[in-house]
């Protein structure tokens, strides 16, 4: 595969960003052909790349990196990495990606802003498949910054929205707050490596011990908090549910499928570095990820909105990933990415299509959907059964292979996991009955300026652009677990030096176990749902407290924007700065300039009075300094010399 | 070619004063002309200027003021190196940019645009002279113009602030001056290019005061904290064409003086006191972005994150690697263009709506979409985004400060944490929500000169941002003499 075939993967979005910038403003059905044929151009690259990389048992095809900027000592390559890994995402990333750019077709129609959106859509693309296929770690931080900036606008798309607006504030900071990390590892990875940003260079070195272990703590930990502000990991998960904000495709594509796992990849892309920081580094990620797991899932068990259920469950499965880099599970990890992709994408539109179909999120205003909209009750069936871990999904595969390390590595993760795995499938099948079952309970009034359908025809299926994608997303949801039958794990693991592949022995316990809460959650759902009995609101009547802490998402938004932001920042640092800039820094030079008009009473009008006047007196004084230098320069320099010691 | 760039704008403001009041030709198609040519021959500096040349290019010299009998001269003496070739293209550029978005000025237009264009030939002067006496000549001369410019066209308590502007430059300058005459009487001549190839001179007062003495002025110029606070006032109340020049322009005087004199001339000294610039420069950047989270005016806000970012100036000097001083050579220029930018997007706005007050807006985008969308645009590079300039000077600052100054780089890096906050805040309250009744008939920037203004400042940002190279490699020829004097020291 020659060069520019990989490069084109990544500029084919970027030309349609720019073409649809400049050319396709009031074009809206030109910016989406344009957007569209770019991205499917990219998707048929993208395959080739991955039957090229395959061919290459998953390492990586050498490509010389190009200079980008020679800054004296500085010199910043640019190039391209293929292998199993990246290949693997850029499959992901294109395919999801043209799905949904088809699916909006039929979600934003009509939307005023329409060609806008295809034209963020092809920035965040062209961005995102230059974080996965970046040769340089700084070359990837670029990208992960402007994947970033396109999150940011599509999650305030709707910016006359001030929740919207607000959302994607917050999501562009707190992940910049990790980013603040992110750099500084760049920064210490150059100052370690002799002025090195290529990943592979610097992976070898810190396989070979060349970079000081205490540097290597910091550069991986610093790496990690980027992370943990991409993949929304606790902490810093507080802005993914508020990017919900956004029309649902792009939750599909950035918040559940692409963009959030960069985090993932990074870790994955530097494991390693990752492997070879000190034993701490891990721990701290596989119990960060683990935390963030059941801490996530326990808020998408009482969430009404579905798709703030779909979020929190997202945070969830990206800190199960997490967990297991940290557990040391790279394939574990790459591949629940890849199987959560396509599953989560298609849960997220499935909810799009609900929406369509009711104008709202809302769960308690849904109900019965299951006969007005077959195709899409089927389809997010077939992604809840799939997120469940059931088997034979590809789900339950991906989650298999994580549990399967925990056990091996921490069994206390295990357990962990495992009960993560209960409570996925109780509010996934809790979600599906809530929306499909019982009686329809009439949505929601369409919102002014949506171009979404009247509610009084009653709901009704979408139409084919947003069907077909469910249908099509449902397939890999279904299947692709096979895969690591078929060699996932010898594919993205030729990214990897020999030494640090590994294949976790089977282990019959940890298959029954996560299938026995799989069903077990399924059934206690559906007991609750759909039978009655236990019937929620008697459960809620007896956990009233502990719901009430929970649903208010453990009070984190308030304390870190209340309390945090607005209180102590805000109101205390910055409040007590400005006061001390104003009085104290400014107060001293108004206090002098006072003192002395006072102390020169004469001088005061010339001063204050009379600027004119001042300002020639003053043009005269440095005239006459300048003259007498020139005038009196001999004997003024004889003078100084003469005072010479 | 470079008295040519300084006598353009002299010509024009002279053009002006001496022209008869009626007159057909308007003083700003005169200010445009004159401040066209000057910015095609400051593109032809920079585009002629060869890298990989030594020295000074496009000298001029002649001597001024004879005193060899005293042991020194006077020159008139000008030239350009990588450090200051920017400098100059920035000067034209912003400058024409400055008369452009000033074509509506109404109050005493002739004697406006005449001081427009001397504020330009004096920062002209400043960034050309290889002369400390010529050089001091320049830095005063612009406080005429800046000070008039500020207290006639300015708005709000702007007698007061061109005051203190004043003050404070002066202040600063009078100490400038016994540094300068102390430096160049002991060493026997003026010339920077010669001053710097000679070691410290041995000087009747101590190094380390004679350093000071001249970091004052320039500090404050540039400025950091302490010495900041003229700058908002400044900002506030001067017409917009003067912010742009102002943070723009005026500032990185400061940050090229430091460079060029106290970092050249006296680099032992510069070594002493670096850890303090350091920890001055980080504690600036942070400071700065925290008060600039407090303002309620635009214009207040945006000239407090230019504090916050000429820390980032100030660091890259004082780590004294040839990599950071890169990064603040590159800051200087991409600052100038962004902040320049974002300046003239406030005062679009305060054209329109007669207010600053963040408070007063909101939902701007749906009316102005073009103000919105650009105001965006600079405000991405302002608070770093990579592809655009901002980054990539940040990043090289931060690169070669690193293993000098960890605790101060990690201050600074926090810094563009907060830069998120406040241009995204300001972002959410000024141009996004629901439309706005009181501002719905607000019109969008149309005018020729609007556009050309703004366009033009923008693709300079993208283009560096994307491709660095057509200044770093200006740049690059400009630090190595200087890191090659400082790494001897």
């Amino acid at each position: 595969m020659p060069e520019a075939a990989v490069w084109a993967i990544y500029f084919l979005p970027v030309t349609a960003f720019l073409v649809n910038a400049g050319l396709m403003r009031k074009n809206p059905r030109g910016a989406a052909t344009v957007t569209i044929l770019a991205i499917g151009g990219a998707w048929v690259l993208a395959l080739w790349a991955m039957t090229v990389t395959m061919s290459n048992h998953g390492e990586a095809v050498g490509f010389e990196p190009h200079t980008w900027l020679e800054f004296g000592e500085l010199t910043v390559e640019f190039g391209v990495r293929l292998d199993g890994l990246s290949s693997m995402m850029l499959v992901v990333v294109t395919s999801v990606s043209l799905l949904v750019q088809i699916y909006s077709t039929g979600y934003m129609h009509g939307d005023t802003g329409y060609a806008r959106y295809y034209t963020y859509m092809a920035l965040f693309t062209s961005a995102m498949l230059g974080l996965v296929l970046a040769s340089s770690i700084l070359q990837l931080f670029i990208h992960w910054e402007l994947v970033g900036l396109a999150s940011y606008l599509l999650i305030g798309f709707w910016f006359d929205r001030p929740s919207a607006a607000a959302a994607a504030k917050k999501a562009f900071i707190v992940t910049r707050f990790g980013d603040f990390g992110f750099m500084l590892a760049v920064i210490a990875i150059w100052a370690n490596t002799e002025g090195q940003f290529d990943i592979a260079h610097i992976n070898e070195l810190a396989e070979h011990g060349d970079i000081a272990a205490s540097a290597l703590t910091g550069i991986t930990l610093g790496m990690f908090m980027g992370a943990m502000g991409k993949s929304a990991q606790f902490p810093l998960h507080i802005w993914l549910p508020d990017a919900m904000e956004g029309p649902t495709p792009v939750s599909a594509l950035i918040h559940a499928a692409t963009m959030v796992v960069a985090g993932v990849y990074l870790l994955a892309r530097m494991f390693p570095t990752f492997h070879s920081a000190p034993e701490g580094v891990s721990t701290f990620i596989a119990y960060t990820g683990a935390f963030t797991a059941i801490f996530a899932a326990s808020m998408g068990l009482v969430m009404t909105d579905v798709k703030r259920v779909l979020a929190y469950s997202t945070v969830s499965q990206l800190g199960y990933m997490v967990m297991a880099l940290g557990l040391g599970g790279y394939v574990a990890a790459t591949f629940h990415l890849f199987t959560h992709a396509f599953f989560k994408a298609l849960l997220f539109l499935g909810s799009g299509s609900v929406n369509h179909a009711t104008n709202t999120f809302d769960m308690r205003l849904m109900g019965g959907l299951r006969k007005s909209m077959p195709i899409t009750f089927w389809t997010f069936l077939i992604g809840s059964i799939s997120l469940a871990g059931v088997w034979p999904l590809s789900g339950f595969w991906s989650k298999d292979e994580i549990l399967l390390d925990a056990w091996h590595e921490d069994k206390f993760l295990w357990v962990i996991g495992t009960m993560v795995a209960f409570m996925t499938a109780f509010y996934m099948f809790r979600a599906v009955f809530l929306t499909f079952f019982g009686e329809y309970k009439g949505g929601a009034e369409p919102e002014h300026g949506t171009a979404h359908a009247p509610a009084h025809h009653g709901p009704h299926e979408s139409p084919p652009s947003m069907a077909y994608p469910l249908i099509i997303l449902a397939v890999p949801s279904i299947l692709i677990g096979w895969l690591t039958v078929g060699g996932f794990g010898e594919f993205v693991q030729g990214a990897l030096p020999e030494a640090m592949r590994h294949h976790p022995e089977p282990e019959s316990i940890v298959v029954v176990a996560s299938l026995a809460a799989a069903l077990g959650g399924i059934g206690l759902a559906s007991a609750m749902y759909y039978g009655g009995t236990p019937s929620p609101a008697s459960l809620l009547a007896l956990f009233r407290p502990i719901h009430g802490v929970i649903a208010n998402k453990y009070y984190m938004d308030v304390i870190a924007e209340d309390g945090l932001v607005r209180t102590v920042l805000h109101r205390g640092v910055g409040r007590g700065l400005q006061l001390f800039d104003t009085w104290v820094v400014d107060g001293a030079v108004n206090g002098v300039a006072f003192a002395s008009r006072m102390a020169g009473e004469g001088l005061r009008r010339t001063i204050f009075g009379q600027p004119q006047a001042y300002t020639s007196a003053f043009l005269m004084g440095t005239i006459t300094i300048v003259g007498a230098i020139l005038v009196l320069g001999g004997s003024a320099l004889e003078a100084l010399q003469s005072l010479r010691p | 070619m470079l008295t040519l760039f300084l006598m353009l704008p002299i010509a024009g403001a002279l053009t002006l004063l001496l022209l008869p009041e009626d007159q057909r030709i308007k003083p700003r198609v005169i200010a445009l002309v004159y401040s066209g040519l000057a910015f095609a021959v400051s593109v032809l500096v920079f585009a002629l200027f060869d890298p990989a040349r030594e020295g000074y290019q496009f000298v001029q010299r002649f001597t001024w003021i004879d005193a060899s009998s005293a042991g020194f001269t006077v020159q008139y003496a000008l030239g350009v190196d990588g450090l200051s070739a920017p400098l100059v293209l920035l000067t034209g550029l912003l400058s024409l940019a400055a008369v452009l978005v000033s074509w509506n000025i109404e109050l005493r237009p002739r004697a406006y645009f005449a001081m427009l264009l001397l504020l330009e030939a004096s920062v002209a002067g400043v960034f050309t002279s290889l002369d400390l006496i010529q050089f001091f000549f320049f830095w005063e001369l612009e406080l005429l113009p800046m000070y008039l410019l500020i207290s006639i066209w300015g708005s709000g308590r702007k007698e007061y602030s061109a005051m203190k502007f004043l003050l404070y430059t002066i202040g600063g300058s009078a100490l400038m001056a016994v540094g300068f005459l102390l430096i160049g009487l002991s060493a026997g001549t003026f010339d920077i290019a010669v001053l710097a190839r000679t070691p410290d001179a041995e000087l009747i007062l101590p190094g380390a005061l004679v350093f000071w003495m001249i970091m004052a002025a320039f500090l404050v110029k540039l400025p950091v904290f302490p010495v900041h606070t003229w700058l908002p006032d400044a900002h506030t109340d001067a017409p917009t064409a003067v912010s742009v020049m102002l943070a723009g322009v005026l500032l990185k005087m400061g940050g090229y003086g430091i460079m060029r004199i106290p970092v050249s001339l006296l680099p032992e000294q510069a070594h002493t006191f670096a850890t303090l610039l350091a920890t001055i420069a980080g504690f600036s950047v942070v400071y700065g972005a925290i008060i600039t989270l407090q303002q309620r005016d635009l214009k207040r806000l945006i000239a407090y994150s230019s504090v916050s970012h000429m820390g980032y100036v100030l660091l890259g000097v004082a780590a004294l690697t040839p990599v950071s001083m890169s990064g603040a050579a590159l800051q200087m220029f991409t600052h100038g263009t962004i902040t320049g930018l974002l300046f003239i997007m406030v005062g679009l706005v305060y054209d329109r709506a007669h207010t600053r007050q963040i408070a007063d807006f909101g939902g701007l985008m749906h009316h102005v979409p073009f103000i919105g969308v650009f105001m965006l645009v600079a405000g991405m590079a302002s608070l770093g985004l990579p592809t655009l300039s901002g980054f990539v000077a940040e990043l090289t600052v931060f690169l070669g400060s690193w293993d000098a100054h960890p605790i101060a780089t990690a201050f600074a890096v926090f810094g563009v944490v907060l830069a998120a906050g406040y241009i995204l805040w300001m972002m959410q309250r000024v141009f996004f929500g629901p439309p706005s009744t009181r501002w719905a008939s607000m019109p969008d920037a149309t005018a020729w000169w609007e556009r050309t203004a703004v366009l033009g400042m923008a693709a300079s940002i993208v283009v560096v941002g994307v491709y660095p190279a057509v200044v770093t490699r200006v740049i690059e020829a400009g630090i190595e003499p200087i890191a090659a004097i400082v790494g001897a020291a």
